[in-house]
């Protein structure tokens, strides 16, 4: 769009800080939108993109700082009087209740119509209008749970639009769609901005951003670095920006492995007619001393192959070997003998028991090791146990208070040393590693990236399962893609043809 | 940070016994009486000589199963609100065998300790299996076990054990009793059911079957993607928390009630689990917290022959308790909470 | 035989009124997101407290409507601990469980000192004695010689099934039980809809409770509610968290209460207890017979953080 409409603002947060205890989410941040334009929102994870909108949408209290909308000053403390200011916004994680249907999510919480009853004609002739008029073609009388990601998306933009949005806010809109979807969603946004409403853009993918930005604001750590027009910057001086430094090619050399194969998947299927959530005909080989990442966008069956390589799932149709020798059955604890370590997807649910101390989570699995009980478990050697995870504490610099704090206190990148100590100490054959970097800083990425490679050169196969294309193309040796359970393609991690694998991601 | 939080776990339980008592005070006064007279009768009641005391282990004697019971189920995560219906199969178990098999003395108390035990642990059982292999909801279940147990044990005191004309079974023969502990009036049981619970406390955080059992308790998936077999955990705590509810069925029946009537366990499962919630599922305070809702029951009977104040006034402080300290338990764990004493610790530092 | 089968029919309806109560109740407060497994107390103190003022005034639908208020005021403890300080819903249902009854033990012990002789209270005429009709043919019994409790609980369920799927406020108030952050990012007063669920579930289950007391038995007696709190939380389940699918779990358990109490006068060669077992044992036998497949509200037993990270 241009920047000569620019001249009607929309929008102005001023000096925005957000705490959470002693924690700077936001800190001092400025900025502004102007009618018609695509103003996004770049920064890492964890710069403050999020905790801002939430702020701009009442779901947060600011803790310091002013929101103008038109300029007027306003005090938002609730979502319904974002709404009433003419904000919308769609939340990274859907909020749609999956139970009811498309029209009733729309139409919930409606304040507009009176009457106690739903007026399900006069609503939806509304709703359809608004859709032909932007393009979101949606089922009234679907329920959510039928429904793709991509179309649950677009109930979300109807959502907001049904209740009046100037201002459009899309968290990570693009995270789990597929560029097919993507590029659906971006002529929904110009047919928006054509009609003079504003969106403001959350995302870290450059590509995206210089496709269809007017203007950017970069978020570092909690603060803005710049507000530009896209026009006077490229690609490159926009990661830098938001990274802080210059992009580097990848700093771990690559490896061509010929050792033993420790997994290998002969034709599995699981759920196999199941797009998101399955797995069709995979067949794969990791091999001692390699990382295969498998790329993909979250949700084309990643999670059936972790589980199932961990011994979580059976499979309904093939085989697996495990070091040479036909799976018979699979159970997680029999993976475990069997020296599979797991770095689960979700580090709170399934990683850690977050009620009990970073010394029992560390030897979760090992209270029957002779380290750290007499008579087969009968009774706990408990200065052992605390001595170990001393040493575990220093050796993967888990910073926490004492061993004895329970690990649902600590952050992230913590959590996630405490679980890579345990599975990595076990020496394993096979290391499993699912998003092992996700929601973490750079400092934490970079030192499970180091730990992941030295396990690479101490002879285990690794397999890492990353929706961070960048992580993957850093650290695998072979590339794997994966799109609606099945395998797409398989690329070198050495000069890996990136435009390919895209395509690859996309279902091409 | 661990100290603090095991001051909690102290601090709210005593701070919300000293309001319930102060409540129970007020009531007291209300109803004409001078609480200080009826706090003291109370103590007297419950501590005041040997007696009394022996009285007041004996009283705790059930209520400590019943809490180590659920202290042991929840640990696993698994809500059995069953311990009234197991302790009362237990109790009928060992009714059968006291009073209709040709054992006496020693042997046949150690069968009826035993198929206590079992009964009450295949009663668990029952709900158990329900839990894990069709997914139902343990504590409805486990709670219409607790009637059909009733009814049953009604059928036999009516019917099939019953003594005569009088709606009760014929009483446990003198030698197959249980002897007395240090000549109080207490039983032996009393020591049995302290040495139970020591033995759970050892096994819960001293063994690694305990440590997993705890895991599962606290997150079943985490503990199932580490390889432990969760189904198994669930139904062994189903089983042992069953199992101690019935044996201390059967050593109440043996101890102290001698035989079975109307009411016999009546409420001693709700009352173990609320026992249970106060010691924050630690089976060594639940004993503590036992002896002492024990004795505010046992003092209470002397407190209204002496004031006439009813002995309900002690079941409602009982009840306040159990609603201030979980209560107090929630509320020491929210976020704002932490923050203003968080707060304030920096201000003091 | 003839009789013995419309007698049952009749008793089955009047059995189900006090479940549909408490299973409504159950569900008002699941939707919302809260399992309230304190609703057999809350009962407890219901019945106690409409025999008590039944017994005072002489007017049952008085006792009614204060049996409805002390549940309400029990309910609101769980409420503050659930809601505001997000106590976990189990385990503070299982307090109220204990608290409620022994309240309502202690204040009929010091109404009626600690004598033991049973107290009673009138019950609720049916509309057919109001009418004055003497028919006493099989339709007439079935639809009018009941109280006019029966005929509310039959209402309630309509309402509440219109509720639940016509009306925007039924919209709002699920979305709350379903997903409550979206709930409010929508506009939605969260907090204020779980407090609301909290009155009319304390309402409701304090008037299940009353129905014992004022159109069932003359009398108060400790544990009267019998575990119908309990089993109109499988009465939930069963149902499927809808109005008509509790109708139909409230009705098959009033079958079955009714069916142990027809046996019980029919047969007496077995021991009564044994057909009494029969609604308890039909709960566990029905649970286990539907299997897990959960569809309950799905933010259901979670707590509510306004701010959370």
């Amino acid at each position: 769009m241009a920047v000569e409409t620019a001249a009607k603002e929309v929008l102005r947060m001023e000096h925005i800080t957000k705490q959470f205890g002693s924690v700077y989410a936001n800190r001092d941040i400025n900025f502004d939108v102007r009618a018609g334009e695509v103003h996004t929102l770049l920064g890492e994870n964890g710069a403050g993109k999020s905790t801002l909108m939430n702020v701009l949408f009442g779901l947060y209290q600011p803790t310091a700082g002013d929101i103008y909308v038109r300029g007027q000053k306003v005090k938002i403390d609730s979502p319904s009087q974002a709404v009433k200011l003419g904000i919308g916004m769609v939340h990274q994680h859907f909020m749609l209740v999956e139970a009811m249907t498309v029209f009733e999510n729309i139409i919930l919480g409606d304040t507009r119509s009176k009457g106690i009853f739903i007026d399900q004609n006069a609503r939806k002739k509304e709703i359809m209008e608004l859709s032909q008029k932007y393009g979101l073609d949606a089922d009234l009388d679907q329920p959510i749970t039928e429904l793709a990601v991509g179309a649950q998306q677009r109930v979300e933009i109807l959502k907001a639009l049904y209740r009046g949005c100037d201002v459009l806010v899309l968290d990570e809109p693009t995270a789990a769609l597929t560029d097919q979807e993507a590029e659906g969603l971006f002529e929904i946004m110009h047919k928006l901005t054509g009609e003079g409403k504003s969106v403001i853009f959350i995302s870290h993918k450059m590509r995206e951003v210089l496709r269809i930005s007017d203007r950017v604001t970069i978020l570092r750590s909690g603060q803005t670095v710049e507000t530009v027009n896209i026009g006077d910057v490229t690609g490159e001086e926009l990661a830098n920006k938001m990274i802080g430094r210059e992009l580097k090619p990848s700093q771990y050399e690559k490896m061509e492995s010929d050792g033993e194969a420790v997994a290998v998947l002969n034709h599995v299927s699981y759920h196999k007619n199941s797009k998101h959530n399955g797995l069709n005909d995979v067949s794969l080989t990791v091999r001692r001393g390699e990382v295969v990442g498998i790329a993909g966008v979250d949700g084309n069956g990643q999670s059936q192959l972790a589980m199932l390589l961990t011994g979580n799932i059976s499979p309904e149709e093939g085989s697996m070997d495990l070091k040479g020798s036909r799976v018979a059955r699979f159970d997680p604890n029999g993976f475990i003998q069997e020296n599979v370590s797991h770095i689960p997807e979700d580090r709170n649910k399934a990683g850690l028991v977050g009620n009990m101390s970073v010394s029992d989570n560390l030897v979760l699995k090992t209270t029957k090791d002779p380290r750290f009980s007499d008579a087969n478990g009968l009774h706990l050697k408990k200065k052992a146990i605390r001595n170990y995870a001393l040493e575990m504490q220093k050796k993967f610099d888990i910073r926490c208070s004492s061993v004895d704090q329970e690990a649902r206190n600590l952050s992230g990148g913590n959590q996630q040393k405490v679980i890579l100590a345990r599975e990595l100490e076990a020496s394993p054959d096979l290391l499993i590693a699912v998003h092992p970097t996700r929601g973490l800083d750079i400092g934490a990425t970079r030192f499970i990236h180091d730990t992941v490679i030295a396990q690479r050169g101490s002879g285990c196969g690794v397999l890492l399962i990353s929706a961070d294309f960048d992580e993957i193309l850093e650290v695998s040796d072979r590339i794997l893609v994966m799109f609606e359970g099945k395998i797409m393609g398989e690329y070198s991690g050495k000069n890996p043809p990136i435009e390919e694998i895209s395509l690859a991601m996309a279902g091409k | 940070m661990k100290n603090k939080g095991l001051g909690a776990l102290i601090i709210v339980p005593v701070l919300s016994i000293i309001i319930s008592f102060l409540i129970g005070c007020i009531i007291i006064a209300a109803l004409g009486a001078n609480p200080a007279d009826a706090m003291r009768y109370l103590w007297k009641g419950a501590f005041g000589n040997v007696r009394n005391l022996g009285t007041t282990f004996s009283r705790s004697t059930p209520l400590i199963f019943t809490t180590l019971c659920a202290c042991f189920a929840y640990r696993c995560g698994v809500f059995n609100l069953g311990g009234e219906g197991q302790f009362i199969i237990g109790s009928i178990l060992a009714c059968y065998i006291a009073t209709k098999s040709p054992l006496t003395g020693v042997p046949a108390i150690l069968l009826c300790a035993v198929a206590g035990a079992v009964g009450g642990g295949l009663w668990a059982a029952l709900a158990g299996l329900l839990k894990v292999y069709r997914g139902q909801n343990e504590m409805i279940i486990t709670i219409m076990l607790n009637y059909v147990a009733t009814l049953l044990m009604g059928v036999v005191y009516t019917n099939w054990l019953r003594d005569g004309s009088v709606p009760q079974t014929v009483a446990v023969p003198d030698e197959t009793q249980l002897p007395s502990f240090l000549g109080l009036r207490a039983t032996i049981a009393f020591p049995i059911a302290i040495l139970t619970g020591i033995v759970i406390f050892y096994f819960l955080f001293y063994t690694s079957s305990g440590f997993q059992l705890r895991a599962v308790g606290l997150n079943m998936t985490a503990a199932k993607v580490n390889g432990f077999n969760v189904k198994r955990y669930l139904l062994m705590s189903f089983i042992v928390s069953g199992a101690i509810a019935g044996l201390g069925g059967a050593l109440e029946l043996l101890g102290t009630q001698l035989r079975l009537i109307n009411g016999f366990g009546a409420g001693y499962g709700f009352d173990g689990v609320a026992m249970a919630l106060i010691a924050s599922l630690h089976p060594l305070a639940g004993i503590l917290v036992a002896i002492f809702f024990a004795a505010l029951r046992v003092g209470s009977t002397t407190m209204q022959t002496a004031t006439g104040v009813p002995t309900s006034v002690s079941d409602i402080i009982q009840a306040l308790v159990i609603v201030f300290t979980v209560a107090g338990m929630a509320m020491v764990k929210l976020p704002e909470f932490k923050s203003r004493f968080a707060r304030k610790a920096q201000k003091e530092a | 035989m003839g009789s013995f089968i419309s007698n049952l029919i009749l008793a089955s309806v009047r059995m189900a009124s006090p479940l549909i109560f408490l299973s409504l109740a159950e569900l008002y407060s699941q939707r919302a997101g809260l399992v309230n497994i304190g609703i057999e107390g809350i009962a407890a103190i219901g019945s106690l407290t409409g025999f008590l003022i039944s017994l005072i005034t002489g007017n049952p639908l008085l006792g009614v409507l204060a049996g409805a208020l002390a549940g309400i005021a029990v309910n609101m403890i769980f409420a503050y601990a659930t809601i505001s300080l997000c106590a976990e819903q189990i385990v503070y249902g299982m307090a109220i469980n204990i608290f409620a009854p022994a309240l309502a033990a202690f204040i009929y012990r010091v109404y009626f000192g600690s004598g033991s002789e049973l107290v009673q209270a009138g019950l609720m005429g049916s509309l057919k004695s109001m009418l004055g009709i003497k028919s006493n043919n099989f339709l007439v019994n079935l639809f009018l010689d009941q109280t006019p409790m029966v005929y509310l609980a039959y209402i309630l369920i309509i309402v509440t099934a219109i509720y639940f799927t016509r009306t925007k406020s039924g919209l709002n108030y699920k979305a709350v039980g379903e997903y409550p952050k979206a709930a409010a990012t929508l506009g939605i007063n969260v907090i204020g809809i779980k407090y609301l669920s909290c009155v009319i579930c304390g309402a409701l289950a304090g008037i299940g409770g009353a129905y014992l007391t004022t159109c069932y038995s003359k009398t108060y007696v400790d544990g009267n509610v019998a575990g119908r709190g309990f089993i109109a939380l499988a009465a939930v389940i069963f149902g499927r968290w809808s109005s008509g699918g509790v109708l139909i779990a409230c009705l098959f358990f009033g079958f079955c209460d009714a069916l142990q109490i027809r046996l019980q006068l029919v047969n007496n060669t077995l021991p009564y207890q044994f057909f009494q077992m029969i609604p308890y044992v039909a709960t566990i036998v029905v649970l286990a017979a539907i299997g897990a497949k959960k569809a309950g509200p799905k933010s259901s037993g979670q707590p509510y953080r306004k701010e959370e990270r």
